[in-house]
């Protein structure tokens, strides 16, 4: 039974976040489904709707004929309060039906510090919080995205996880609960086939227990019908993924409020803090043809005035030249622009710049992560302050004048002189533009630097690392924020470190963090991704009333021989590399970018499916890889 | 040339804001193919305006727009061409070729016409109750909410006529609006202030504006689609 929200919709802040009803979005008959999914993003609709996961799984669900999926978001405080004393749960956007009502409940872990707002939307939405309690006539609560490669805080609210890529995936999940719903099959029936799937994980068929120091000592399916170990789903060839070109258009602006268009997954670069860049290998592209003809239907399907160019990192597609020419040609007659994110500075040539700026001038954002040269060593970030330099002095004889440049701070072995070195890169960074004759350059030079806080993620080398505790956080945007003070064109930002801390415990955490999260839940904590309601008196309550440490999670440096939380999963990346990848970093040694030979990551032996490394196939001519 | 476009803004789209509003039609015109006319500079965009902005929350029945087109282009393929990219509950429901020496639509604005419809309950009886008294006073001075604050304001020479009807569903309230150089009456704060008098809180209710007026050449309110030019 839909239900009647117009009067809920009177009182509250940005009402379009709860009608649905966009341009493309997919309204079936949900009473004629043979098996529903609710989506759910636990964050608000702007952030969602941002998000490309939900965009490409919403419409690979909604093309099978015989399946129904709706969209969920987190309700803003005021919305969540009207719902809490008017009594009416939490509901999709599409049909207006209760998140208990459909039979998969699905969430996409984008980020740790949202992990409440799953527990607050399966308790708006009338489904137990806690999976031990879910009955059969409940929905089966899913998780995946990236943080789903450390599922372990989570294993006490969801039923099962999807690991890796999800196009094909939630298909055959979505199969095996539509099989059971039309069997008859027990709820323990059911996710015990869903075990049987590559790439699922249902973490009720594990057992945890610990050594006396409170590291992990095991962790170990119930029989030996429960796999040992879940390997990461890998969608190989890109050109037939499915592309969502016809996406639901948001009325109320969202945060990226422009076509996303993927044209390739994974990142060869292998820096040494970079989650992604590990969980998403092997890299694979799209070929131009195939995104030229996506950007033209993507266009016509949803009258989008931008594109982006989405990957982790753009410049490095192989043909980025020719796409970006191509599509400035094909699109200009429509007026649509093309923006190019997350570029790193060393690649960004000039011809570049000069097609970016042919339609539409967009802002700069640049990585270079780290102050000093010796600290971008030791993250892999091969990048150096003539790539910057050289960059920037192309960006603003063409016209730019507004950059930002993002760091992180608290990175391994950082030392002071390389805090020093941030506001040294601003002063040159500013030095470049001045440097420029003033008929050449345009009015109004803005350095905007930010630095978030490192914090230890599974899956790459520094993952055995500490970070710093708050104070020392403190004291090091301290110093940096004075270095900035006598630069006039220069600004520093820097994040919350107790954000990050409390992030840093969820990222690394084991099954007892599960505790925590619903103890801190319990406290009243939501939505605590947004600045103004994270309360961290009431997480640090949260930790002493389990009887648990934020140091042993967040500040501890974890042993070469440990069993971490998520050794379990395989993500194709070997221990032993990331393991060898974190002592060259502490010998401040670089890697090479995987195009110019194998690093030996893991992933050169599954065969046919990382293309960069083509050396494997040649028996005894790498040593690296085997 | 322009398109004087009449749209419906449907109920299921009643919370979306001007500037939302504003973007979906550059999308869908962008998604119709139709031969628009662009801006020129770093930031293209349609020049498409409307003649009055609709309050969050109020249906519009005859809304108002003109976009300016290459010449040529026909009403009927036109109205075609958008309603094919429109969302359900957004319709063009006509259009009118004018062409450039035809003031703006914006200029012509004089009033609105509104539908009030209060769902039964004990609030609305009270509501209808107050009506007449409400309406026979000579002035009444509420607070306009507005960016640089909240401002006393005379609301009552703003309404020109109003009148009220029993319905099944509860009662049906008529109201003919119109604007000043300093501002527009917004049928939410008339309904407040309708409530303030019969001390009831506010009912459960949906406005539909159903008209957007301008002034004929014998000073007469008339439907802004109706109005000729010269």
């Amino acid at each position: 039974m839909p239900l009647n929200i117009d009067q809920l919709l009177e009182r509250v802040e940005k009402p379009s976040r709860y009608t649905g009803s966009e341009m493309n979005a997919i309204v079936k008959p949900l009473s004629e489904a043979e098996v529903s999914f609710a989506f759910c993003f636990p964050d608000t609709y702007e952030v969602a709707m941002s998000n490309l996961a939900i965009k490409i799984l919403y419409g690979v669900l909604n093309e099978l004929p015989y399946a129904v999926c709706e969209r969920c978001c987190m309700p803003w405080v005021d919305m969540r309060k009207e719902l809490m004393e008017n009594q009416i749960p939490l509901f999709s956007l599409e049909s207006k039906t209760p998140l208990n009502a459909f039979d998969i409940v699905g969430f996409t872990l984008q980020y740790e510090m949202s992990y409440t707002n799953i527990l607050d939307m399966l308790h708006l939405g009338g489904i137990p919080v806690k999976s031990a309690q879910r009955g059969e006539t409940d929905p089966i609560v899913v998780a995946g995205g990236p943080c789903a490669f450390n599922p372990e805080p989570l294993h006490a609210f969801v039923d099962a996880v999807m690991v890796g890529d999800g196009e094909e995936l939630i298909v055959e999940f979505t199969n095996v609960v539509r099989e059971c719903r039309k069997n008859g099959a027990s709820r323990q029936e059911c996710l015990r086939r869903l075990s049987q799937l590559e790439g699922v994980y249902i973490p009720s068929l594990y057992v945890d227990e610990y050594n006396p120091d409170g590291t992990l000592k095991s962790l170990t399916p119930m029989d030996e019908t429960v796999p040992a170990v879940i390997n990461k789903r890998i969608h190989v060839n890109m050109d037939d993924a499915y592309c969502p070109t016809c996406p639901p258009v948001p009325y109320m602006q969202v945060v990226f409020d422009r076509i996303m268009l993927e044209i390739m997954r994974g990142c060869t670069r292998g820096c040494r803090f970079c989650q992604a860049g590990m969980l998403y290998r092997p890299v694979r592209e799209r070929s131009v043809d195939k995104l030229c003809q996506l950007a033209k239907e993507s266009v016509e399907n949803t009258g989008y005035e931008e594109i982006s160019l989405s990957s982790l990192s753009s410049s490095d597609y192989s043909h980025i030249n020719e796409l970006a020419t191509r599509l400035t040609d094909e699109l200009s007659d429509k007026r649509v622009s093309l923006s190019l994110p997350s570029l790193r500075v060393d690649k960004f040539v000039q011809d570049t710049l000069t097609q970016t700026q042919r339609v539409k001038k967009s802002s700069l954002t640049f990585a270079p992560e780290a102050g000093t040269q010796r600290l971008r060593d030791v993250i892999n970030k091969g990048v150096t302050e003539e790539n910057l330099m050289e960059t920037l002095h192309n960006a603003f004889s063409n016209g730019w004048s507004a950059v930002k440049l993002y760091f992180m701070t608290g990175l391994p072995t950082e030392t002071d002189e390389d805090l020093a070195g941030i506001a040294e890169l601003a002063k040159k960074s500013a030095g470049v533009y001045y440097s420029i004759p003033k008929g050449q350059r345009v009015k109004g030079l803005r350095i905007t630097c930010s630095a978030s806080v490192f914090v230890p993620k599974p899956f790459t080398p520094f993952q055995w690392c500490a970070q710093d505790r708050p104070d020392e956080v403190k004291r090091k945007q301290h110093m940096v924020k004075e270095l900035f003070r006598p630069l006039q064109s220069a600004h520093f930002n820097y994040h919350d470190s107790a954000i990050s801390r409390i992030e840093a415990c969820f990222a690394v955490g084991d099954r007892r963090m599960a505790d925590v999260l619903y103890r801190a839940w319990e406290l009243g904590c939501v939505l605590d991704g947004w600045n103004e309601y994270f309360r961290y008196d009431l997480w640090l309550q949260a930790f002493e009333d389990c009887g648990l440490d934020v140091d042993f999670y967040a500040h501890r440096v974890r042993g070469k021989d440990e069993l971490l939380p998520w050794d379990h999963i395989n993500a194709y990346i070997d221990k032993s590399f990331l393991w060898r990848e974190y002592e060259k970093a502490m010998r401040e040694e670089t890697t090479r970018d995987c195009r110019e030979g194998c690093n030996g990551c893991g992933l050169q032996r599954l065969k046919g499916v990382c293309s960069v490394c083509g050396l494997q196939r040649l028996k005894g001519v790498c040593s690296v890889c085997g | 040339m322009r398109m004087m476009t009449v749209f419906e803004k449907g109920e299921a789209l009643r919370f979306i804001g001007h500037l939302d509003l504003m973007r979906t039609m550059q999308r869908a015109l962008r998604r119709s193919n139709l031969p628009v006319k662009y801006s020129n500079g770093f930031n293209p965009h349609i020049r498409l305006s409307f003649a009055a902005p609709l309050s969050v929350g109020v249906v519009g029945r005859r809304e108002l727009m003109e976009v300016p087109v290459e010449e040529g282009v026909t009403e009927e393929a036109y109205c075609e061409a958008l309603n094919r990219v429109l969302p359900e509950c957004m319709h063009i429901v006509s259009a009118r070729a004018i062409d450039d020496s035809f003031p703006t639509l914006m200029s012509l604005v004089a009033g609105s016409r509104y539908t009030i419809k209060l769902m039964a309950s004990p609030e609305a009886d009270s509501a209808a109750a107050a009506f007449d008294k409400f309406m026979a006073m000579d002035s009444y001075v509420a607070t306009r909410r507005t960016k640089s604050g909240d401002n006393p304001c005379d609301i009552r020479p703003f309404v020109k006529a109003g009148s009220i009807s029993k319905t099944d569903e509860g009662y049906e309230i008529k109201l003919e609006t119109i604007v000043f150089a300093n501002g527009a009456l917004k049928p939410s704060l008339w309904l407040d202030c309708l409530c303030t008098v019969a001390e009831t809180s506010i009912p459960a209710h949906i406005i539909y504006r159903d008209v957007v007026l301008a002034k004929d050449a014998n000073d007469q309110l008339i439907p802004m689609e109706e109005y000729i030019h010269g």
